[in-house]
């Protein structure tokens, strides 16, 4: 079969449902939304108050994750309703093909997004800050925004992967989102050493201007595809395995 | 020519045997009706032929290769198993035209089939606002989009309405008479009667049945005639002294049972019986199939006593 054929098809899957398409289009604008609503009213007064200027560009990046973890959660649970991948495993029955296919436009388009949002945002916010504002030559601030694309691009797959393990968005947004919000946030504060080795906390360590840490910046990012190479490799022994 | 070939083909779920040594031909040029009681096992085959589920045992094959070897298999098999698959966020356009677009299908083709299945007017609209029998139009769309030599319909006439029936009954009739291999479940056996050349019975994912569905009638409903006569005392007198088992049927008509229409009226020429009416009176196909499935219950009774009351996914 053609491999382009089935990567077009792919995009015109994520393209034609309205979750996933509209989690990948809130990836921008929600994060634009919060920045512009953040930077706006107490950007300046947060500056004054000093710390990691880099880090702090990036505040809304938080928010943009949790879309970039629902865009690869419903574009992969589309496929579980009501026998949807009977179907579309009928028209491209290579599993490996439909699979990769999947992977390669879900990931290809949360980086193009991510990469999208990621400059955005720092342009955004750092547009309300006049004397404050840094440039993309701030040390670690170009590294950061790079890095910010790929993270929420890699939380996405994270999020693909486990969602067609677990066949199901609803189940995948119930323990990510809430991990992502509370246990991450707690347990990283109380038990240090391990826990900045959890997809979140790894991959944001680029997020910073001098990361604190075992973990740096490019080792975080390389830990956090570790997680979404793993939850795609469980997803795709899934998919080969299972009877559609 | 492109025929669907089972060969001892078994799935198990779960320890429960849903196909069981399945081995039958599916052939071009005619519409095999796929029959069976819900859970007989017809889906089941039907995934196992599409290779969505692995078979436990055995081989499916169309036109000789396993279906998921052949290239862009859209363009060879069309298959309606869910009307309900289709992702209701979906236009009835982007849900064909992903399809189309994964097996290299020419994009006219996906305004071609929504137009010869009645959706043109509906192609912009998203799927969950469909009803059930435009569910199945767009299943159908689905399957005739590569304009495949053979197609698999589960259950295609559900939730139609009379002039969808009507229109899928001729539909099928085209497609078998184009020379194309045409597998239509359905547990209504009044319908796949209008429909089908040929039979594949399962029960309990065996094969009960596979003959040309006018053998099928011959073989599991007895000829019987209806008369009515001038003088049905004589008539009736006569028939029994030929041998005849008489039965009375309304307004003074006899049914006769073992007999054709030829030998009755000859038989009341003989005698000089007026007769006003004469017909030989086919048993339904659901009535065969009843018969055949009740001939399946007392065998299985007799074989096992302790009957285990297996039923397939």
């Amino acid at each position: 079969m053609s491999v382009t054929a089935v990567l077009h098809s792919e995009w015109i899957k994520i393209r034609s449902v309205r979750a996933s398409f509209g989690s990948l289009v809130a990836v921008l604008a929600a994060t634009l939304a919060i920045t512009v609503l953040a930077f706006a009213t107490v950007g300046r007064a947060e500056a004054d108050d000093g710390g990691d200027p880099v880090l702090r560009a990036f505040y809304a990046i938080n928010f943009a994750q949790i879309a970039a973890v629902a865009f690869g959660a419903t574009a992969v649970s589309s496929e579980y309703a009501s026998g949807a991948l009977r179907v579309s495993l009928a028209a491209v029955p290579y599993r490996d093909l439909f699979y990769a296919a999947k992977a390669a436009i879900l990931g290809g388009s949360a980086l193009a997004v991510g990469l999208v949002t990621s400059f955005a945002t720092f342009f955004t916010g750092q547009a309300f800050l006049g004397r404050y504002a840094i440039g993309l030559g701030e040390p670690g601030a170009l590294r950061a925004c790079a890095g910010a694309g790929i993270y929420l691009a890699l939380m996405a797959l994270f999020a693909a992967g486990l969602t067609f393990l677990l066949r199901s968005a609803v189940a995948v947004l119930s323990l990510l989102i809430p991990f992502i919000l509370i246990v991450s946030f707690v347990v990283g504060d109380v038990a240090g050493g391990i826990a900045a080795y959890l997809p979140d906390r790894a991959g944001q360590q680029v997020l910073h201007q001098d990361p604190v840490g075992d973990v740096g910046p490019w080792t975080g990012l390389a830990v956090t595809a570790l997680w979404a190479a793993a939850a795609l490799l469980a997803g795709w022994q899934a998919v080969r395995r299972r009877d559609a | 020519m492109t025929s669907i070939d089972l060969k001892d083909l078994t799935k198990e779920y779960g320890g429960t045997r849903a196909v069981d040594r399945l081995t039958l031909s599916v052939e071009p040029g005619r519409v095999t009706g796929f029959l069976g009681p819900n859970g007989a096992g017809k889906s089941a085959t039907m995934r196992l032929v599409l290779g969505l589920d692995r078979a436990t045992a055995g081989t499916a094959t169309v036109g000789g290769r396993p279906y998921a070897t052949l290239r862009e298999p859209l363009r060879t098999v069309g298959a309606l198993l869910d009307a309900q698959a289709a992702h209701g966020s979906r236009t009835a356009r982007d849900h064909l035209r992903f399809l189309a677009v994964s097996n290299r299908i020419p994009a006219r083709r996906v305004d071609e089939v929504l137009r010869d299945t009645g959706l043109a007017p509906a192609a912009r609209r998203r799927v969950r606002t469909f009803s059930l029998g435009m569910r199945q139009r767009l299943g159908i769309a689905a399957a005739l989009l590569g304009d495949p030599a053979v197609l698999l319909l589960d259950e295609p006439v559900n939730g139609l309405d009379p002039e969808g029936i009507v229109w899928i009954r001729e539909l099928l009739r085209r497609l078998a008479r184009e020379g194309r291999t045409v597998l239509v479940s359905s547990h209504l056996m009044n319908e796949t009667a209008t429909f089908a050349d040929h039979l594949v019975v399962l029960g309990r994912g065996r094969l009960l049945a596979d003959l040309p569905m006018r053998d099928f009638l011959d073989r599991h409903s007895p000829a019987r005639v209806r008369v009515r006569s001038g003088d049905p005392a004589r008539l009736r007198a006569a028939l029994r002294a030929a041998g005849h088992t008489i039965a009375d049927g309304d307004d003074g008509r006899l049914i006769v049972h073992g007999a054709d229409a030829g030998l009755v009226g000859a038989l009341a020429a003989r005698e000089g019986v007026t007769v006003l009416e004469l017909a030989d009176e086919r048993a339904s196909l659901e009535q065969a199939y009843l018969a055949l499935t009740a001939e399946e219950t007392e065998y299985s009774a007799a074989v096992s006593a302790a009957p285990t009351g297996l039923q397939g996914a």
